[in-house]
Parts: C-alpha cells; sequence; structure tokens
C-alpha cells in the first residue's frame, strides 16, 4: 500500500486537482459543513509545493464557474488510506476524495459501500473516460469513480551524458550492463535505484517483467494464469541482482529515498533514473541536460512500457452534497480542463484530449503519444504490478526486492513468498 | 485515621468525608477510564475481531490473533530487535548520561550552556531528527560517509541504514544521541543532591573514583537512577517512531521492531484486529517491568536511600 499511495502521490503531484485527487483523502464533508454549495475535497500532499498553488488556481476556477466552493484539504500522502477510511466509516469524511484504484483499495470502500455509486452519472454526463480506465473503477457492475492520468514507468536518461560517453541508446539488457559500465568508469553513478521507501523495487520488478514477457505475460501473471514463482520471474529478480552486483545501482540502494534517489538524477551524479512518467515535470524542472525517456530493455530487445491508471476520484456515499460534487466530477471531465491540466501539470487524463492547441515539451510529447497507445490499445504495454495486486501481495514484493539487493534471500525464494502471498 | 476513630465521628462529618474523598478521586478516575480503561477495553474488544478497517461488524475470533501472534517468526523476530534497543537503547543512554553527568558537575562556569547542549536533541521532533540522520548515513552523498573518506577510512563508508546487520545499530546511534541528554539533565538534577561532605570523607578515607561513584554516589541518587531507567526501558519496548521514520523496518524487516511491525499489520495490511493484538503485547512487556521499577524506586525513597 505504501508505494501505491506513494505512486498515486507522485502521480497526483502532477495532474493537479485532476490528478492530486488521485492521492487525497478525506475531510468532513458528509458532516462538516452545512452550506450546500460549498463541497470538501480532500487530497494528499504533492511533491512541489508549486503544484498545490495550480491546484488551488483550478478549484478557484471551477468555483467561478459554478458558484460552488471547494473547500480543499491538504493531507499527508502516506496516510490517505488511514484518513479516508476512518472518516468514511464514521459517516464524516470529505465529499469528495481521491483515492487509488483497483480491487485492492477503491474496490475494498466499494464493497463496504463507502463510496456513492457514478453509473448513472456517467450516463447522464456521457463521460468519456476510456473503458480500460473504467474497468478499475468498477466493481460489482457499479461504476464508483472516475479514474486519474495514464502514466507509464521507463528509464530516464541522461543524453547529454550518453553523447559524450559515446553510448547509444540500449536496445537490450546487454546493451545496458555495458552502459552501466562505461558510466562506471566516468565516476558516475549508472542508474539512481532507490529503493528505501520500498515501492521503488515493485517498480523494477514491474519493467522488468514486462519487457521480458510481454504484456500478454503480464496478464497471465496478474489473472493468475501463471504463478509468480515462475522461472521468468526468478529470471527477473536475478537480473536485478545480476545489475546490483555489477555496479550499475547506488551503493547500498535500500538506503536511499525516492527524493534523493531523483536527486542523484538531476545533479548529474547518476545517468538513469527509472520511475514513472509523472515525474516528467519535475525532471525538466531541475536539470540542465538533455533527458530522453525509453521502456527499460528486455534480454532481447528494446522492451516495452509498463502502462497504467494512476489514481481516481471518488464520491463519498453519506456526503449530502451529491449534486454538487457530481458538477465538480464533471469539471474534471471537460475537454477544456483536460487541456489544461496536460499543458499546466503535464499530466494525462484518462479519456480522450485534443492537444493540437496544447504546448507541450519534446520529453512530454513523447509521454503523451505513448499515453494515447495505452488509451486506443495499439501499444504493447505492461503493467506496473502493485496497482493490480493486493496489498499482502505488495508488501511481499518491496521486502522480496529489498531482500535481494541486500542479499537476505534469492531470487527463488522471493519467488516463492510472493506466489504465496497472492 | 483508624477504624475506630472513624466510627467515633459523627455521621454527617462522614458523609463529609465520603463526599469530600469522592470528590477528589473523581478527575483522576475519570481520567483513568477515560484514557486507560476504556482504550484497553477496546483494544481488548479489537483483539478478538478479524477487523479490516472496513467491515462495521467484524467477526468474532475469539483467541485467534493471540495464537497467530505466538506462531508468527515476524513477531520474534522483531521482539529480538526490540530486545537489542532494549539492553543497548538502555544501558547507552544510562552510561553516557551518568559519566556526562558526573563531569558537568564539576565544571563551575558555562555549565547551562553545557546542559542546553546536551538536552537539545532531546526536545528536537523525532522526526526532524530521523530526516536529518537519515541525510547523515545517506551511502552516497551523507556526512558520515564523507567525513570517513575525508580522514582516510573511505574503506569504512557503508549504506549505514541499507546494511540489514548495520541498519538497527545505525538508527540506534541516533536514538541513543537524541535521548542521552535527557538522562544527563535529570542526574545532574540528583547529583545536585548528593551529600559532598560524605564523597569528601571517602576521598580522605582513599576511595577511588570508580568507588565513589559505586558506594557513595550512585546509592544517592539511585531512585532517580530507576526512573530514568524505567523510562529508557519501557521506550524500548515501545520504540516507534524513530525506526518508523528511518528505515520503515527495512531493508526487508531487518529493522523491524513490534511498534513498526503493529504499525504496518494494522494500517497497511489492515488487519487492524492482528496489530491491535500486537500492541497489546508490547503493553504486557513493558508495563509489569515498569510496576516492577516504580516498587523498587518507592522502596528506596521510603528507606530514605536516594537524592
Amino acid at each position: 500500500m505504501k508505494n501505491s499511495l506513494r505512486y498515486a502521490a507522485v502521480g497526483a503531484a502532477g495532474l493537479l486537482a485532476f490528478t492530486l485527487a488521485g492521492c487525497t483523502g478525506g475531510a468532513p464533508g458528509g458532516g462538516g459543513n452545512d452550506d450546500p454549495n460549498t463541497i470538501t475535497f480532500m487530497i494528499g500532499n504533492p511533491e512541489d509545493p508549486a503544484d498545490l498553488e495550480l491546484t488551488e488556481a483550478d478549484m478557484a476556477k471551477f468555483e467561478e464557474e459554478s458558484g460552488i466552493k471547494v473547500d480543499l484539504k491538504v493531507i499527508p500522502i502516506e496516510n490517505v488510506q488511514t484518513i479516508v477510511q476512518t472518516q468514511l466509516r464514521s459517516g464524516e469524511g470529505p465529499d469528495v476524495f481521491g483515492y487509488d484504484t483497483g480491487p485492492g483499495f477503491a474496490g475494498a470502500l466499494a464493497e463496504a459501500g463507502l463510496v456513492f455509486p457514478l453509473t448513472d452519472a456517467y450516463e447522464e454526463l456521457d463521460w468519456p473516460i476510456y473503458d480500460f480506465a473504467k474497468e478499475r473503477v468498477t466493481f460489482d457492475g457499479e461504476i464508483v469513480g472516475i479514474p486519474n492520468d495514464i502514466e507509464t514507468l521507463g528509464l530516464y536518461y541522461n543524453s547529454t551524458v550518453f553523447d559524450e560517453l559515446g553510448i547509444d541508446r540500449p536496445e537490450s539488457t546487454g546493451d545496458l550492463l555495458d552502459a552501466c559500465q562505461t558510466i562506471q568508469d566516468a565516476g558516475l553513478i549508472p542508474i539512481a535505484l532507490n529503493d528505501l521507501d520500498g515501492w521503488q523495487g515493485g517498480h523494477y520488478l514491474s519493467v522488468i517483467l514486462s519487457s521480458m514477457v510481454g504484456s500478454a505475460g503480464m496478464e497471465e501473471f496478474v489473472d493468475g494464469t501463471k504463478s509468480w514463482d515462475s522461472p521468468e520471474v526468478v529470471e527477473a529478480l536475478s537480473l536485478l541482482d545480476e545489475f546490483n552486483k555489477a555496479g550499475c545501482f547506488p551503493p547500498s540502494p535500500v538506503a536511499i529515498d525516492y527524493d534523493n534517489g531523483n536527486a542523484l538524477f538531476y545533479s548529474g551524479q547518476a545517468a538513469m533514473n527509472l520511475t514513472g512518467s509523472w515525474l516528467v515535470k519535475d525532471t525538466e524542472r531541475n536539470v540542465d541536460f538533455e533527458v530522453a525517456y525509453i521502456p527499460f530493455p528486455a534480454p532481447d530487445g528494446p522492451g516495452i512500457f509498463s502502462g497504467g491508471l494512476g489514481a481516481g476520484v471518488f464520491i463519498n456515499a453519506t456526503s449530502k452534497k451529491t449534486e454538487s460534487a457530481i458538477k465538480f466530477l464533471d469539471y474534471l471531465m471537460t475537454q477544456e480542463h483536460g487541456a489544461w491540466v496536460i499543458q499546466n501539470a503535464q499530466s494525462i487524463p484518462a479519456f480522450p484530449i485534443d492537444t493540437s492547441g496544447v504546448e507541450a515539451t519534446p520529453l512530454f510529447t513523447q509521454v503523451l503519444d505513448d499515453a494515447a497507445k495505452i488509451a486506443d490499445g495499439t501499444g504493447d504495454f505492461g503493467y506496473n504490478i502493485d496497482v493490480l495486486t493486493s496489498t499482502e501481495f505488495n508488501q511481499a514484493m518491496w521486502d522480496g526486492v529489498q531482500a535481494v539487493l541486500t542479499g537476505q534471500a534469492t531470487p527463488e525464494e522471493v519467488a516463492a513468498n510472493l506466489e504465496a502471498a497472492r | 485515621m483508624t477504624i475506630a476513630s472513624r466510627s467515633l465521628a459523627p455521621t454527617v462529618t462522614r458523609r463529609a468525608q465520603a463526599r469530600l474523598g469522592i470528590a477528589l478521586v473523581l478527575p483522576v478516575m475519570i481520567v483513568t477510564a477515560l484514557f486507560f480503561l476504556f482504550p484497553l477495553g477496546n483494544a481488548l474488544y479489537y483483539s478478538m475481531v478479524d477487523f479490516d478497517g472496513l467491515d462495521p461488524n467484524p467477526p468474532f475470533v475469539g483467541f485467534d490473533n493471540f495464537t497467530r501472534m505466538f506462531s508468527d517468526p515476524a513477531v520474534w523476530h522483531a521482539l529480538g530487535n526490540n530486545l537489542i534497543w532494549i539492553v543497548v537503547g538502555t544501558a547507552s543512554p544510562m552510561v553516557i548520561g551518568l559519566l556526562v553527568a558526573m563531569l558537568l558537575w564539576t565544571v563551575r562556569r558555562g555549565g547551562a550552556i553545557y546542559r542546553v547542549i546536551f538536552f537539545l536533541p532531546y526536545v528536537l521532533p523525532g522526526v526532524a531528527i530521523g530526516i536529518v540522520w537519515g541525510w547523515i548515513y545517506d551511502p552516497v552523498n551523507g556526512l558520515l560517509n564523507q567525513f570517513l573518506r575525508a580522514v582516510g577510512l573511505g574503506d569504512l563508508a557503508t549504506g549505514w541504514l541499507g546494511e540489514p546487520d548495520l541498519a538497527l545499530y545505525a538508527v540506534l546511534l541516533t536514538a541513543i544521541w537524541a535521548g542521552t541528554g535527557f538522562a544527563v539533565v535529570i542526574f545532574l538534577s540528583a547529583l545536585r543532591n548528593v551529600d559532598t561532605e560524605l564523597v569528601d570523607a571517602s576521598r580522605i578515607d582513599g576511595a577511588n573514583s570508580a568507588q565513589r561513584l559505586w558506594f557513595i554516589i550512585l546509592p544517592q541518587i539511585m531512585p532517580v537512577f530507576l526512573m530514568v531507567l524505567t523510562l529508557t526501558l519501557v521506550g524500548g519496548f515501545s520504540v516507534f517512531d524513530i525506526v518508523f521514520i528511518m528505515t520503515a523496518g527495512g531493508p526487508s524487516n531487518a529493522t523491524e521492531v513490534l511498534g513498526t511491525y503493529a504499525y504496518d499489520q494494522a494500517f497497511v495490511l489492515n488487519n487492524i484486529g492482528y496489530g491491535t493484538t500486537l500492541a497489546l503485547l508490547i503493553t504486557i512487556l513493558s508495563v509489569p517491568i515498569a510496576v516492577l521499577l516504580n516498587r523498587l524506586q518507592r522502596r528506596l525513597s521510603l528507606q530514605g536511600t536516594g537524592a
């Protein structure tokens, strides 16, 4: 869950109000404010305070257009699940809140009857959420939220350094290992792996395994057709171990947190950084070199991105202001707002947006194109595992990757633990 | 007042005394019920249900959570780390605190400055301490590794929080740094009440420093010593914040203590019933020790021993 929330958090930080909703929590909405024209909307704190200012501006725009006041509550991202669950159960909580999608998160709230059904609103207001995204917020045939942004996991690299060292874009894991050696020889850290928080390890397993087995193979793992202790998972974990032992990562990567890992890349101390497309904006803000974004390579090819959704926006089942809350969600679904989010937050809503008038950097344009392929189903994309699996499995995965990186467990042992935690 | 004398008192007086007694104990009873008995009863209830944080009517499971706790290897691993924390994390601040207090006891000028310097870490928020020490321990840009490299000890540079065999001790060192100031200040206050004539007499009799400390000074400050020992010891069972901030129990559970394990079970994995059971274990382990040391401290005080 920690990673999932973190994942939602960083993604949310990019998509502002809409995206922030992905990592939002709860405020008194069901009972905290009696003004029918005021709704409470709680969000997890974004990585960058500047994003919060943008969110506030976005809320102000909605207030001006609708006459409905939004009481924005910001809570620590790591407490979102606890706060939301507690407040919703108590019959209080926010009118609108962000939460992770998928069966382990929003699905659990839906099962307990804590979220407001939105199937009718979808029909009446014709919200054009992509079908694959809608599935992530549909439980027992009822749609209960609107999914946030589309995200990918991939490898950022410092193309200026790559050019200086004469390294071509890695087209296989062999190429990547060679690049690691060249970068190490130049006195730099090849890949800024950071796994103190644990959830980042799940992303590494996701991208390595996705590139190794493709989208069809990942589907088999997620739907249970294939067991998690199969040779492919062991091979993926072994590859991670091999990269670690080859010096591709910083010393003791499990002692480095996400922010410090990113800082290694921003500062030029590390030449590559594996994380999500939500970091495009922060990366471009913080670096003074050229950056490219590619999939983590497969053993025999360039590999595929892992793709999927961030979090979602939901309405409290006990809210007395569902009408205003639905108007708020409808605002988030407008073309105008979607385009604004893309341009300002560099994040991609989970519904079609005409981007012809949107100004975007080359790097973000690439991410937009990739996201479009996820949306229309034309691309081959793997999965980010932790948003599709249970918290027990995620915990086993995060602990397992840390164990491999610190030599506390073998890939075979970790794979067996994953299957046991399924 | 004896039973006989009570029976001789007028009825009105007895009633007034009873009312006064009730009025005097009522606030304490309310506070105890509100902040101790009610939470304890609540915890006992949740330890006997399978509560996931969502179901308003969680199924009753009896003692299943307790059975599970005793057969859970992660509990024993966490308890082992707690024991390390208790032994090292109690002995170190006690010894260091006493020695520093002894040194400061003899300081004639600038004592207040030293007291502030030593006490300052204790008043800093645990979260801030954890974050700052996390930076210090950073394997790439951390001050500790940079210092080691600067003085030619680069071979010792390592990822302090990332090595399973080292991480717990690295966090412990931070906790000792943060907590020793408390022991220093309390011991120093106690030393001010030590009968210096006895110390001087023992010196004349030929007692060396260690003998004076052991036979003359320590007995006089024993109740205070036991009070600090109790607080530090119980803190070893309930340690949570600094471990949570610095390692969250990692890498791969290497620094897991009962507090972080209970938190993970309750708030990460949504096994709130089981997490509550683990929290009760912390209480069950720490309360008897606290009571025992408290009684010892009281007995010494009644005997007239101590500062």
